[in-house]
């Protein structure tokens, strides 16, 4: 067995604290600026979030499950998507992505933090509180004026609906600038990580040596700043609107709705690659390492990962192909909306490439990868679908894009997320999620999705609208919603059955030790959880797998790279 | 701790921890709830916020306030080591058959070379037939151009039959572009054709695309369609496969690596089959 060591220490040595009160913990982590217990604040906080949207979506299933059903009214109806999708995006997704960002990045480049630690904390409070806001308006929405209560307008929230004419009160209010004040946390966020992966790499880690996580993380945040700043502004012009009766969106007074949606896809398209392009760099990270082989094609994953970014940026209206835009207008977008389909295929046939030949282990961490690439894959190809304009003035706005959305959301990223979890939760926390239980929730969750997912496509070609309230029976639709709602209980048990294997594992899991997976990138050099520090020593790298250097210093990968 | 001063082997020097941010935020979102609810939580708020930029830099000037933070010496590293030290080496089969893909093409010059000469020669042909059918050269130039400027179709004879810049401009650049792409195409096609590459790129191949376009174009664009005269059209496109064929074969080939391995050439595994490189030269 080879054995070298990097100038990376454990915690050996270290003298034993005293136990701290609670009140001292929870000082700590109140004011803290260590990147690692930001990482961690970010996801607690998404998973909770996590299990209150999953809990909406579960009261819209149980809604839709038959027809004329009076679960619940439709004002929460549409209270409950609207607060599922914002929740799901902008309270989800988006933390616990910056989450994982913010505790791999700097361990992954060899750096003891982010390059702005203080605008680090900052920006997490400011993603909190605009969410802790949104969801206050479920106390404070009616306010003074007895109208409204939490948003009802979608996630989208289309003009004129948003309008004081159609939303009294404060609701729409609450949506606005509770994300108005998480955006700001997330242009935070994506400087720092930007400045942090540009200026704290350590000594020989080039641009061409850093991990693929690391450089999918630049791309992300690269595209944040370009794609928050847009949403931002049409929030700012939606209070002029609605507070000082301004006619941005106001049709009637020479404003245009149209401009909003503009406004809202700039954001609203990009930011599914933003959600997206870390969960590549978690499988870019993951399937290398269960195939026991280098990531294959790394140059070209990168191109093709900025690829994605730029082209991304161009795409927006294909969400707008029924409004009736101009035949040149239309052919622009259906071929980048098609065009950007040629990168991220790249992408999955590296994966394969990667797996090709290799030593698969089937861990958890790769079954969820390879749940991912499949998935992936198929909502790729509804996109495909939806991305041409014919297609799309057939089946917009209806259950077939919800289904294909949600594949790509659920199928696609949360399938990543949750390979995620199993791989670096033992780095995290120094103890192993528990097998047996992951492996109900893996196959519990897998048969929930696609007994949802698959089957949603179909009310949607047999012409079902989403966020319609309730349905007519004998329309076909009714079989195919009961079977989508029961798929949800089988999603939402898996799902409880993480959470209580993350919390049994924590206090009772087995002891992982500093590289459980046997890995080659630096963050896996550093003991579980890693010391404030980091590493005791910056450490310095001669290719992209440090590790493997070290482990096989015979044949180490410098010598090919 | 201010910077550059020395400190301890065994201890790491960090941000101190503060609590200015979360105040900061708090504030902040405060100073914008207070449009949902009360000026008074606005003035709150501001109040808060200004305590948070008062507090953080007052945390980060004159300069940044760290923490020491006892860490183990260097030399208590825990080693790094692997459960499976064997590193195994994928079996590359070096005798692939790769009939189906030349093992030598044209450089993209070639296609270039090629492209241009066949535009001239489509050149000549087009302006003949103007000549010859329709007494003026500018016919065939302004009919090419109206791929761009339809209505011009709509036009009176005398006017497609006139001289027109703009219309020359437009003709030139997708005359050319189009044959340098075309010409291209047949650098990389013709290598796959071993059998009378010069039939079948410069004789089947026009003619298959004229019948295409022949069937098509009466949808496409109808206008055009009335105006083209076929026999002259395929005489030109064959005038243009011939010449482009003639001068793409008469290139220098080059090799590429198809003769290789897959596993090489999809750099699945490069340990043990490509060059490796010396240490002293990663070091230099």
């Amino acid at each position: 067995m080879s054995s070298e060591s990097l100038p990376i220490s454990g915690l050996a040595g270290l003298e034993t604290k005293p136990r701290p009160t609670w009140i001292e913990v929870l000082h700590e982590w109140l004011v803290t600026v260590d990147h690692k217990k930001l990482g961690i604040m970010y996801i607690v906080y998404a998973l909770v979030f996590l299990v209150v949207g999953g809990v909406e979506a579960t009261i819209l299933r149980i809604q839709l499950a038959i027809p004329h059903a009076h679960f619940v009214s439709p004002q929460v109806f549409n209270r409950m998507f609207t607060m599922h999708g914002t929740t799901m995006i902008f309270f989800v997704a988006m933390p616990v992505l910056f989450g994982f960002a913010n505790y791999l990045v700097p361990l992954m480049i060899g750096a003891r933090d982010m390059a702005f630690p203080r605008l680090n904390a900052f920006s997490f409070w400011l993603t909190a509180f605009g969410g802790l806001l949104l969801y206050f308006s479920f106390l404070g929405g009616d306010g003074l004026y007895g109208a409204g209560s939490t948003p009802d307008v979608g996630w989208w929230a289309y003009a004129p609906l948003t309008s004081v004419a159609f939303s009294r009160g404060h609701s729409t209010d609450y949506w606005t600038i509770s994300l108005l004040v998480s955006g700001f946390g997330t242009i935070g966020t994506a400087v720092n990580i930007v400045a942090t992966v540009l200026s704290m790499r350590c000594p020989g880690m080039t641009l061409g040596k850093m991990p693929l996580l690391v450089w999918l993380n630049l791309v992300m945040s690269g595209m944040l700043l370009f794609t928050i700043t847009p949403l931002t502004a049409a929030q700012l012009m939606l209070m002029i609107d609605r507070y000082m009766g301004g006619h941005f969106f106001d049709t009637q007074a020479g404003g245009s709705a149209a401009i909003w949606m503009h406004f809202f896809w700039i954001f609203g398209h990009p930011e599914v690659y933003v959600l997206i392009i870390p969960c590549f760099a978690f499988v870019s990270e993951i399937v290398p390492v269960f195939s026991r082989k280098p990531i294959f094609g790394y140059p070209i994953m990168v191109a093709a990962t900025v690829c994605i970014g730029f082209v991304s940026l161009s795409v927006w209206a294909h969400h707008m192909y029924t409004i009736g835009m101009t035949s040149y207008e239309n052919a622009f977008f259906v071929l980048t909306t098609l065009a950007v389909g040629v990168p991220t295929g790249i992408k999955i046939f590296n994966w394969l490439g990667t797996m090709w030949g290799g030593k698969i282990r089937y861990e958890l961490p790769m079954m969820w990868c390879l749940g991912f690439l499949f998935q992936f894959l198929i909502a790729g190809l509804t996109g495909i679908m939806l991305g041409a304009a014919p297609f799309d003035w057939q089946l917009g706005n209806s259950y077939f894009v919800v289904a294909h959305f949600h594949y790509v959301i659920v199928g696609g990223i949360l399938f990543a997320l949750f390979g995620a979890f199993y791989y670096w939760f033992p780095k995290i926390t120094g103890k192993m999620l528990d097998k047996k239980l992951g492996h109900w929730h893996f196959w519990l969750f897998l048969f929930g999705f696609h007994m949802t997912f698959d089957f949603m496509h179909i009310p949607g070609l047999l012409g079902m609208p989403r966020r319609i309230y309730t349905y007519e029976a004998g329309r076909g639709w009714a079989i195919w919603n009961l079977i989508v709602t029961i798929g949800v209980f089988f999603q939402a048990v898996a799902v409880l059955m993480f959470v209580f294997n993350m919390i049994h594992s924590y206090f009772r899991g087995r002891v992982a030790g500093n590289d459980p997976w046997d890995a080659w990138t630096l963050e896996w050099a550093t003991s579980s959880p890693p010391p404030e520090y980091n590493f005791a020593v910056i450490p310095e790298v001669k290719s992209r797998r440090p590790l493997w250097d070290l482990k096989h210093p015979e044949d180490p990968d410098w010598k090919y790279e | 701790m201010r910077p550059h001063e020395t400190h301890p082997k065994d201890q790491v020097e960090l941000p101190a921890p503060t609590a200015w941010p979360v105040i900061l935020a708090f504030g902040l979102t405060l100073v914008f709830a207070g449009l949902l609810t009360s000026a008074a939580v606005s003035a709150l708020g501001a109040v808060l916020t200004l305590a948070g930029c008062v507090g953080w830099f007052r945390q980060v000037l004159p300069v940044q306030q760290h923490e020491m933070v006892p860490a183990p010496h260097v030399a208590e590293a825990a080693p790094v080591v692997t459960e499976t030290p064997d590193v195994a080496r994928m079996k590359v089969f070096r005798d692939f058959h790769r009939a189906r893909i030349p093992i030598e093409i044209y450089p993209a010059a070639a296609g270039v070379k090629g492209g241009l000469a066949g535009s001239v020669a489509m050149a000549v042909l087009a302006c003949l037939h103007g000549v010859i059918s329709h007494g003026s050269i500018w016919f065939p130039i302004n009919l090419l151009a109206a791929i761009v400027f339809q209505n011009s179709l709509a036009l009176p004879e005398s006017y497609i039959n006139s001289f027109h810049p703009l219309l020359l401009l437009v003709a030139s650049l997708l005359h050319i572009v189009t044959s340098i792409l075309v010409g291209l195409l047949y650098g990389v096609m013709l290598p796959m054709f071993p059998r009378r590459p010069i039939i079948l790129g410069g004789l089947i191949a026009p003619v298959l695309w004229s019948g295409l376009l022949y069937t098509s174009l009466g949808i496409i664009n109808p206008l055009l369609d009335q105006r083209i005269e076929w026999s002259w059209f395929v005489a030109s496109q064959i005038g243009f496969g011939v010449v482009a064929g003639l001068v793409v074969v008469r290139q220098q080939r080059v090799k590429t690596r198809q003769f290789m391995p897959l596993a090489v050439l999809a750099g699945i595994e490069a340990p043990g089959i490509l060059e490796e490189k010396d240490e002293r030269s990663e070091e230099k």
